[in-house]
């Protein structure tokens, strides 16, 4: 570490370097700490977890009883020991909150004003966060499994829809319609994303086992749909041009918008190369997935071998991205984990499951200092100047 | 976990370390096995503590095809295989799970088997009753193998010219229609003799897989020993055996294959998790 810092101060190296190097180490060093906590609000559990994009301060929580609830995750007190409270929440007494269970909540890329929220009850709400009132509503006539805006996309506001039937829908939060439809899945759409690099590139994973990419803009349908066999038929008679031998659950680009990674009920996790839809064939073993309905998953930001934090039964397995390895398990929640979140300031983990809690994931590095200063300045007095007289009465 | 991140938390910084420590605790049961009849200093200082059970594995390989490589893999379980048991009519199959749990790197793994199939070396064979269950058999094996079987039948002559032709041309696990009659110049009759023979197995209207003639025995006997195997470790207090007593128990009369044969695969197919612990590998079924 002091090495890193210097050369870079002499600017032998990239500045570039040092951080990811420290954030690797971080990352590496994530687990469970006693001083940070969530606190409980939810009574049941958690789906869907978003930290905002732009300071990474707040953070939505979604529940499967439609309770939606704002997290503060600064810590402004002098303690290390630090709970992150409650800012306010859409509560069942709220009267728009979601009927069912929500499934998705996104903060509205750009400013922490707005959020979006889809849930079970057929609807996407669009909430104004001071107010915590709906601004807009748009119902479907099937359920909602997940919805999505471009974190990076200017010229246009569009969220993209997944539903129970085979449609994928654009709602534009400018106009307030929803007439833009993508055909070509066959059953339900259970994930959609944008790609953080091009803002008109979507991709989504639906249960007939294929993962799409597309071009909104294109009037004529998708740009690739991606195969498992990378084209080659001879295995692919049954699997011809699906992406899992299952449900596709999750999706995740990386940070860089140059790799997708998806998850599916076959239990397996592949690494696509966005550009091409070419798998690279990275074998991350058995990745266990039972979920029936999306998963949501996550990758690190800012580390030099980046790493993806999947839900893994009632743990979470981490592993690189580009070699397959499997870094470690996290062990903490008592059931099934339905989502985390990558805070990328701080390298560190928000998870939530279905045992209502919310886990925060801490990289510990050194040991904890004592706290009572005692022991210290008692060691600090050199010992020619001590006393030789003890206070006591047997010694004469 | 915390030996895991020790050993990449130097990667970030520095060189790669990973070979000595991957290969001793990435292979289980070179580490149990290897031990008989080969001076410690072989290991040099990476050996770690490990416990030194009676060995089953046969005379051992030597350091330099240590699996580092999925071809040293593939050589050292096509010797665990037990030809005596099909007299010698079947050609040694290993399995890609028996691969991955030789080799620690999954990824780098498919990368060399892919690199031995292209190269012609190896032949993988779809087994039916797992998608992803590959095995592995070496080309020269198999072909005489074959052209012993099928000696003095009357489909031989197809079965030769489909050696000679196809085999070293296309490397792939299944043959479609157009292909074979097309490019290789195979009429209906003959295609349906090769099926006869056992060398192709039908898999949909026009495609057919390669197999291996006479490997339905030994499907069934691999299929029943491997529930049995997982059926030791289920039965076990806790559901955890450590490996060394798993491999010193007498099989069951269903395990026809070997035990250690039938743990490879169950490592490799990561249906029990492999716990390393101060008396050796454990290994224990997952909770899901």
């Amino acid at each position: 570490m002091l090495g890193f810092l210097l050369a870079r101060q002499a600017g032998l190296d990239d500045p570039l370097r040092l951080q990811r190097a420290e954030s690797t180490r971080r990352v590496l060093g994530l687990e469970l700490n006693k001083d940070r906590d969530v606190e409980r609000i939810h009574g049941s559990g958690v789906n869907t977890l978003d930290i905002e994009p732009v300071e990474a301060r707040y953070m939505l929580s979604g529940g499967s009883d439609g309770v939606i609830v704002l997290y503060d995750l600064e810590n402004s007190s002098r303690q290390p020991y630090y709970t992150c409270k409650a800012v306010c929440s859409v509560g069942r007494n709220h009267p728009d909150v979601h009927k069912y269970s929500v499934e998705t909540v996104q903060w509205y890329p750009h400013d922490t004003g707005m959020f979006t929220s889809s849930s079970f009850d057929k609807t996407l709400k669009v909430w104004d966060t001071n107010t915590l009132q709906t601004a807009d509503i748009f119902n479907f006539e099937e359920t909602v499994y997940s919805h999505h805006m471009s974190p990076v996309a200017t010229k246009h506001c569009l969220v993209a829809v997944g539903t129970r039937g085979p449609k994928v829908q654009l709602c534009d939060l400018k106009s307030g319609s929803c007439s833009h439809i993508l055909q070509g899945h066959r059953q339900e759409i259970l994930a959609v994303s944008w790609s953080p690099r091009c803002e008109y590139v979507l991709a989504t994973a639906s249960a007939d086992s294929r993962v799409k990419l597309w071009d909104v803009r294109r009037a004529s349908g998708c740009l690739i749909t991606l195969d498992q066999h990378n084209g080659k038929k001879s295995q692919a008679v049954e699997s011809a041009n699906t992406a899992h031998n299952g449900k596709v659950n999750g999706l995740c680009f990386t940070s860089d918008g140059l790799h997708l990674l998806t998850v599916g009920t076959d239990n397996r996790m592949r690494l696509w190369n966005s550009s091409n839809g070419e798998n690279t064939l990275v074998n991350y073993g058995k990745v266990n997935n039972d979920s029936r309905k999306g998963l949501k998953f996550t990758v690190s930001c800012g580390c030099s071998s980046e790493f993806v934090f999947v839900p893994y039964g009632s743990t979470i397995a981490v592993y690189t991205i580009y070699s397959g390895e499997q870094i470690t398990m996290l062990k903490g929640h008592y059931k099934s984990v339905d989502c985390c979140v990558f805070h990328s300031n701080f390298q560190e983990l928000y998870s939530g499951s279905r045992d209502c809690n919310i886990l925060a994931w801490v990289p510990s590095l050194y040991e904890p200092v004592p706290d009572d200063d005692e022991p210290t300045t008692k060691s600090q007095i050199n010992p020619a100047f001590q006393d030789a007289w003890s206070s006591s009465d047997e010694e004469g | 976990m915390s030996r895991k991140r020790q050993r990449l938390v130097p990667d970030a910084f520095g060189l790669k370390r990973r070979r000595e420590r991957g290969q001793t605790e990435a292979d289980p049961l070179r580490g149990e096995s290897g031990k008989r009849g080969r001076p410690r200093a072989r290991r040099g200082a990476a050996g770690g503590g490990r416990t030194a059970p009676p060995a089953l594995l046969p005379a051992a390989v030597t350091r330099s095809l240590r699996p580092g490589s999925a071809r040293a893999a593939v050589a050292e379980l096509v010797q665990l295989f037990p030809r005596g048991l099909f007299e010698d009519a079947l050609p040694p199959i290993a399995l890609r799970s028996q691969v991955y749990s030789l080799v620690p790197d999954r990824t780098v793994a498919d990368r060399q088997l892919k690199e031995l199939q292209e190269q012609g070396e190896i032949r993988v064979i779809q087994l039916g009753f797992d998608l992803d269950a590959h095995g592995i058999i070496f080309t020269e094996d198999y072909r005489t193998r074959v052209l012993k079987a099928c000696d003095g039948r009357p489909y031989a002559g197809a079965v030769q010219k489909f050696l000679a032709l196809v085999l070293p041309a296309c490397g792939d696990l299944s043959f479609q229609q157009d292909q074979m009659t097309q490019t290789f110049g195979f009429r209906d009759p003959e295609i349906t003799q090769l099926v006869n023979a056992g060398v192709l197995t039908v898999r949909d209207a026009g495609s057919w897989w390669l197999a291996v003639p006479g490997a339905g025995r030994f499907i069934k006997y691999f299929v029943k020993g491997r529930q049995a195997v997982l059926g030791m470790v289920r039965k076990a207090k806790y559901r955890e055996l450590l490996l060394s007593e798993l491999l010193g128990r007498r099989a069951p009369a269903a395990v026809r294959l070997g035990l250690t044969y039938h743990v490879h695969d169950l490592i490799g197919a990561q249906l029990v998790d492999c716990v390393s612990t101060t008396s050796g590998t454990l290994l224990r079924l997952p909770e899901t």
